[in-house]
């Protein structure tokens, strides 16, 4: 319990400044809609013609701006960019702490076991995904909603925050394997984030051809994308089942790999 | 010179590491191409059959994004997000590192003055940078000339890349002057990849809405693309913005360098 009330006050500071970052964002963000509204209305037919590639490079996708949750759809990438930095940073930054300030020394002679302390280290971690992704829904509900004209919200809007959610999940448990694999504690953060940018890049390199469609597999990032999520209103049962196995993985993996981990200090 | 030589060689790996995952970004998105641009030809002889209105409303973008150069800004965008990560990742960790590792009595004993302990520092990062840009702009000319389908200005495409070094000293710029302004930098990574995601994401709202007033708060608007390829120039007001911020944070670190209290244990 120690544990997890020491981690919680540490990584607090870095939990509100993403939190007003994320805050900001979707307050700025739905209110550029309000002086967006109205045009755009003709071009749907004519963007249903366009190929993915083109509307990649246009900057629509697939999404209706003329209404806010269509609009929203757009945000949505950001939102999860932002998430998933977050928490791939404190996956990998939890772990590997001890061995960066040099405390693991002192951490790991208290008469707690490895396992327990990876334990409360990820539930602590999970605590602050999931303050992360309310103050996400809180603010979306109350900015979508007051554009919205006649058209429910808040069932889309939780559909896409579990989305979010589960790749936060995905993330967080990414950078914890990475800093409990890796024997050098300062790229721990370094090394989990470049895998996150390369995902991120790979999602945009599919998006501009169908013949890479495969590779979507192996992204996270085009596991739960806003507008299939929101015209199928429900997440893909493929990447539900593909997010959970990684999940599992990535825990099996960090506890693993810390519990014998010759720790560098 | 000798620290020079040292920080050179210190950030030897990862310049090259970065400078090849930017070749490597170009060259991926540029062997789309081909599949692109087969696209927008099926889709201008689905444009005929619209109405003039419609195609006039498009037609203006899409003549200039459907081309070579408009599909490179296209990428270019990314390659800027990750140029921007390198320069901000070096001038924090350049400036922040000694009293991180423990490094700074070592170096400030040593019979040199903090201004030219920092100039060395400074010119590292810029011959690093400088290196980076070289091999980025050899390897666009190289990649675009061979996919490309049409005849394109070569002026253009110059100027759009080489504008990659001038968002790189803005972030540079800003790197130096929070390195030098917070008391000390625990992780890199987590401060240089949270700015640069902020500003990413400032100028993505501002790009998807088309907002002039918001484009003087993201370097990453500060050259249009667009605007290059159209009037073959930069826009002066925006050059001038991003002068004066690079000017300005590196004369302030100067001067807050000089006097810092740096914390050796």
């Amino acid at each position: 319990m120690n544990i997890m009330i020491r981690e919680m006050k540490a990584n607090l500071k870095s939990l509100l400044i993403w939190s007003i970052g994320v805050l900001a964002m979707v307050i700025a963000g739905m209110g550029k809609y309000a002086g967006m509204k109205g045009t755009g209305q003709t071009m749907n037919e004519l963007m249903a013609e366009m190929p993915k590639s083109l509307q990649a490079i246009m900057g629509t996708s697939g999404f209706d701006l003329a209404t806010a949750l269509g609009f929203y759809g757009l945000l949505y990438l950001y939102l999860i960019v932002m998430a998933s930095i977050h928490a791939v940073m404190l996956g990998a930054n939890i772990i590997a702490k001890e061995e960066r300030d040099k405390t693991a020394e002192f951490l790991l002679v208290k008469p707690v076991s490895r396992a327990k302390v990876i334990s409360m280290k990820l539930l602590t971690a999970l605590i602050h995904i999931v303050l992360f992704n309310l103050v996400t829904l809180l603010s979306s509900i109350i900015m979508v909603e007051r554009f919205a004209e006649a058209e429910t919200v808040t069932d889309g809007l939780l559909l896409l925050m579990s989305g979010m959610f589960i790749l936060q999940l995905i993330f967080l448990l990414l950078g914890s394997v990475v800093a409990a694999v890796y024997r050098k504690s300062k790229k721990a953060s370094v090394i989990s984030t470049g895998i996150m940018l390369v995902l991120f890049i790979l999602s945009i390199l599919i998006n501009m051809t169908e013949k890479i469609e495969m590779l979507k597999y192996i992204t996270p990032f085009k596991y739960f994308e806003a507008a299939t999520i929101l015209n199928n209103g429900k997440l893909e049962p493929v990447f539900l089942f593909l997010s959970v196995f990684l999940i599992l993985a990535f825990t099996t993996l960090t506890y693993r790999f810390y519990q014998k981990k010759d720790l560098n200090l | 010179m000798n620290m020079y030589l040292h920080e050179l060689k210190a950030y030897r790996k990862s310049t090259i590491i970065w400078t090849l995952s930017l070749i490597a970004i170009v060259v991926l998105f540029m062997s789309l191409f081909p599949a692109f641009s087969r696209d927008a030809e099926d889709f201008m002889k689905v444009l005929e059959g619209f109405p003039e209105e419609v195609k006039k409303a498009i037609g203006l973008s899409f003549d200039t994004l459907a081309t070579i150069l408009g599909y490179f800004s296209y990428a270019f965008l990314y390659i800027k997000l990750c140029g921007a990560i390198q320069a901000m990742n070096l001038g924090l960790s350049i400036f922040s590192k000694e009293s991180r590792d423990k490094t700074a009595e070592f170096l400030f004993t040593k019979p040199v003055t903090r201004t030219q302990v920092m100039t060395a520092k400074l010119l590292a990062c810029f011959t690093s940078l400088i290196l980076t840009n070289l091999a980025f702009i050899l390897a666009v000319l190289g990649t675009v000339s061979m996919v490309k389908t049409e005849e394109y200005s070569g002026k253009a495409l110059l100027m759009i890349s080489g504008s990659l070094l001038f968002l790189q000293l803005i972030f540079l710029g800003l790197g130096v002057f929070l390195a030098v302004l917070l008391p000390k930098v625990k992780s890199v990574i987590a401060v240089s990849l949270g700015t640069v995601f902020a500003f990413f994401m400032i100028g993505m709202i501002s790009s998807s809405t088309d907002d002039e007033a918001l484009r003087f708060f993201t370097p990453f608007n500060y050259v249009n693309d667009y605007y290059i390829i159209e009037h073959l120039r930069f826009e002066t007001s925006f050059l001038l913005v991003g002068a004066v911020i690079i000017i300005l944070s590196v004369l302030t670190s100067f001067l807050v360098y000089r006097k810092k209290d740096i914390h050796s244990v």
